[in-house]
């Protein structure tokens, strides 16, 4: 029954993101050369699809782990410059010449890969000697990781000083392998949606093995799960790692979403919202322990984001509102401050959202409030 | 239960009124702007879309209200002057946040929004970061300040209206060797495009010039805040001249202030970063430290020139303070439109592309007289401007900016 269940489940979302893909791919096709789907929506589908990836990965170690890293950014920089190296290597290798060429795919997805490898990598070289720590610990550690790696990066001379962050010539260095300009960025959208299903079923999938399980008795009592038996250093360092791949994943599709890159983007704080910081908000504002809930998450935050500075209804608010809107960072504090005082858990708290269980959900949501004000009405009377 | 929540609403709400209070006074100038520029056409046709792309929020911000400001102007005065090609012009303003993505994203709204001609965006970093998106939308960008050289060799739709690095860093090491220093150091950030090319282009001029660069020190940010390390190295050299390109951000509160307290007494000579840094330096510090600052700049607001004094006047009536340099040249950006436009008879992107790149067309502008070169770079002269402890316009002990030199040309080696 229960294994009919779980196939049910797999089944019903497979088949619905199938649809929702072919149903995307065939709008793109219709509407893919226009200007607003070219201009707005094709560069916002990609920049949703690394945060969201970059949310869910941190959200493995921050909410089922329980452990706070905030160099989580600094990953992401691996995946970025090793891809966009990988690719301009390729390129001057004359692996491939164009876009055109068949084999350019697979240099694609060969440098996705691996970038998210060698970001796994080092998450595996930081998380032996760092994951000894706990709580505040960690934090500091992560955190001088992350800018270690940004320095390192910048001394590099083949990625910082030289390489591929002088000015326009960053952009040429790699456009005509991974950095997509704007039709590229609509003829392989596909790449970033694939990339983002694939990852999230990764990751989802992790969390419902006796992997996710093991790390979530860490998280709720280390010490118990360590008496029973749980290797608990082995599974910490494996799920840091295991997220650092997915970032650099997702700093993979950066690099093929901006075309050019400086080690300033990936800060543990700078002027946007793709910096350590904002991950962490991002995952806390979804939901610690809710996958879905950083998906969400990722996607207001983004949406917020740009919609305050470049939506065009923003004209159409009175002068006062506008001038809020003027300083992009207090928005976002006032969302988070609103967020937190009526969802402390976050948007999803720990639940997750199922296709399949979705009915059941409802019910239950229905019936537990109804208790509530059954009680309430209760207490009221005996008082 | 309820109260709370209603408690937690109210207070929340309190909380965005008050900022909404901030936010009005604050910027107050520039949606003002916009309202202006907005007015109803008189002439016949749409309005001409011009856009612009800088740091309004963030470390940089004061960078983008100069550009916006500078921009508005110049487009006012050609809008009560009846337009070009009998069309009103309107500007729309984007925020970059100094953030190369948000960046991307900036320019994409316009272009979305039927833009064709931007003035923008402030930061090297950010420019090149739309530089490629701009030649393949066939957009004509012209950069009021970014200064890195990569910007305008590789893409035909980009210009800009101020001078490159490699003539910026090579003009200070030239006023090193005049001024008798022939051992300098150097500190700059080598993640940063601009900071970079500034000191890619003094290290080669050095070099040509016969000066030694005795120490480097490289920080690993912009916005690091403590450079005390870096000027003890100096010290250590015993150099009594040194290049560090930054932003004003750092250089008001942090940057000059610690060298002094490092023990560095010499000469600390900056580029058009430098700009506004008045503005920020920290009340109640010892402002002689600022003596002996240079730095090389577009233009000086006390020129004497007729284009130059009627634009301060103009600009000091409207905002009520004195333009920077970025004023100056985001207000160039739209007088070379302008030009192009008149000249190109079309507001067509393309067309104008077309004119700003042929040859030898002269630009009369507030930051000099000047053609553009092959890449879309004005050939044209430095200022080189010193800080000294003096008298703010308020009477209180400020810092304050004088004339050194202009350069029209890098001297022989």
């Amino acid at each position: 029954m229960k294994q009919n269940k779980t196939m049910q489940g797999y089944l019903l979302n497979t088949v619905v993101i199938v649809v929702l893909f072919a149903a995307f791919q065939m709008l793109t096709a219709a509407y893919g050369g226009s200007g607003s789907f070219k201009l707005v929506i094709a560069p916002c589908l990609w920049q949703c699809c690394y945060l969201i990836i970059l949310a869910a990965s941190l959200n493995l170690v921050l909410g089922f782990l329980g452990q706070l890293s905030l160099g989580h950014c600094g990953f992401m920089a691996i995946g970025a410059y090793t891809a966009a190296l990988l690719s301009l290597a390729c390129e001057r290798s004359e692996v491939f010449k164009n876009a055109n060429d068949p084999v350019y795919l697979v240099i694609i997805f060969a440098c996705i890969l691996a970038a998210g490898v060698l970001s796994a990598l080092v998450g595996l070289l930081v998380g032996i000697p760092a994951l000894r720590l706990k709580g505040d610990y960690l934090a500091i550690i992560t955190l001088g990781f992350g800018m270690i790696i940004v320095n390192i990066i910048n001394n590099l001379p083949f990625c910082g000083q030289d390489g591929l962050a002088l000015g326009s010539a960053s952009a040429s260095l790699y456009k005509n392998g991974l950095g997509f300009g704007s039709k590229s960025k609509v003829t392989f959208l596909w790449v970033a949606l694939l990339t983002t299903i694939v990852c999230m079923t990764m990751m989802f999938m992790f969390i419902r093995s006796k992997y996710g399980r093991c790390i979530r008795a860490i998280r709720d009592d280390e010490i118990a799960a360590s008496a029973s038996g749980i290797n608990t250093s082995f599974y910490k360092v494996m799920t840091f790692a295991y997220s650092a791949f997915f970032a650099g994943v997702a700093g993979a599709l950066y690099a093929c979403a901006n075309a050019t890159l400086s080690t300033s983007s990936f800060a543990f704080t700078n002027g946007g919202i793709l910096n350590s910081t904002f991950i962490v908000v991002m995952v806390v504002l979804g939901g610690m322990g809710s996958l879905t809930g950083s998906v969400v998450a990722a996607v207001v935050m983004f949406l917020v984001n740009y919609q305050i500075k470049n939506g065009a209804w923003v004209a159409l608010l009175p002068a006062s509102v506008q001038g809020v809107f003027q300083y992009p960072m207090l928005v976002y504090a006032i969302l988070l401050i609103i967020i937190i005082v009526f969802r402390p858990k976050g948007i999803f708290g720990a639940y997750e959202f199922s296709l399949r269980n979705l009915p059941a959900d409802l019910k239950a949501s229905r019936a537990r409030k109804a208790a509530e004000k059954a009680e309430r009405k209760e207490a009221g009377a005996h008082v | 239960m309820k109260r709370k929540r209603l408690l937690s609403i109210l207070l929340a709400l309190s909380l965005a009124a008050s900022l909404t209070a901030c936010g009005g006074s604050g910027e107050s100038s520039a949606p003002a702007v916009d309202g202006e520029s907005a007015a109803p056409a008189e002439s016949s046709g749409e309005p001409i879309l011009i856009g612009t792309i800088s740091p309004n929020t963030g470390n940089l911000a004061a960078y983008g209200t100069a550009v916006t400001t500078g921009a508005a102007l110049a487009v006012e005065e050609i809008n009560a002057a009846g337009g070009l090609l009998g069309r009103q012009l309107e500007i729309i303003n984007a925020d970059d946040q100094y953030d190369p993505t948000e960046c991307l994203n900036a320019f994409n709204s316009l272009v979305s929004q039927g833009v064709g001609l931007i003035v923008g965006s402030v930061t090297s970093g950010c420019t090149s970061a739309i530089t490629g998106a701009a030649n393949e939308e066939e957009v004509c960008l012209i950069t009021p300040t970014s200064t890195a050289d990569s910007i305008t060799t590789e893409d035909d739709f980009v210009f800009r209206s101020c001078y490159a690095d490699s003539f910026q860093g090579a003009i200070a090491a030239a006023y090193a060797k005049q001024a008798g220093y022939d051992k300098v150091g150097m500190v700059y950030c080598a993640a940063d495009t601009y900071s970079k090319g500034l000191y890619d282009s003094f290290s080669a001029a050095c070099e040509t010039y016969g000066v030694e660069v005795a120490a480097v020190e490289s920080t690993a940010s912009m916005d690091v805040q403590d450079y005390t390390n870096q000027f003890a190295a100096m010290v250590n050299a015993g150099v009594q001249f040194v290049y560090a390109p930054f932003y004003y951000d750092v250089i008001g509160p942090y940057l000059v202030t610690q060298a002094r307290a490092a023990g560095y007494t010499g000469v600390i000579m900056g580029a058009d970063g430098y700009d506004t840094t008045p503005d920020y330096v920290v009340d109640g510090a010892d402002l002689t430290a600022f003596n002996n600052v240079y730095w090389t700049n577009h233009y000086d607001p006390a020129d004497t020139s007729e284009k130059s004094v009627a634009f301060v006047s103009a600009y000091e009536a409207k905002y009520g303070n004195t333009p920077s340099a970025f004023a100056a040249l985001a207000y160039d950006c739209v007088m070379m439109y302008k030009a192009a436009i008149e000249a190109a008879g079309s507001a067509d992107p393309v067309e104008v592309r077309d004119t700003l790149a042929a040859d030898g067309v002269v630009y009369d502008c507030i930051t000099g007289t000047y053609s553009l070169d092959e890449t879309g770079t004005p050939v044209k002269g430095a200022s080189i401007i010193a800080f000294e402890a003096g008298t703010g316009a308020d009477g209180k002990p400020a810092v304050v900016s004088k004339l050194l030199d202009v350069v029209t040309e890098l001297p022989q080696a």
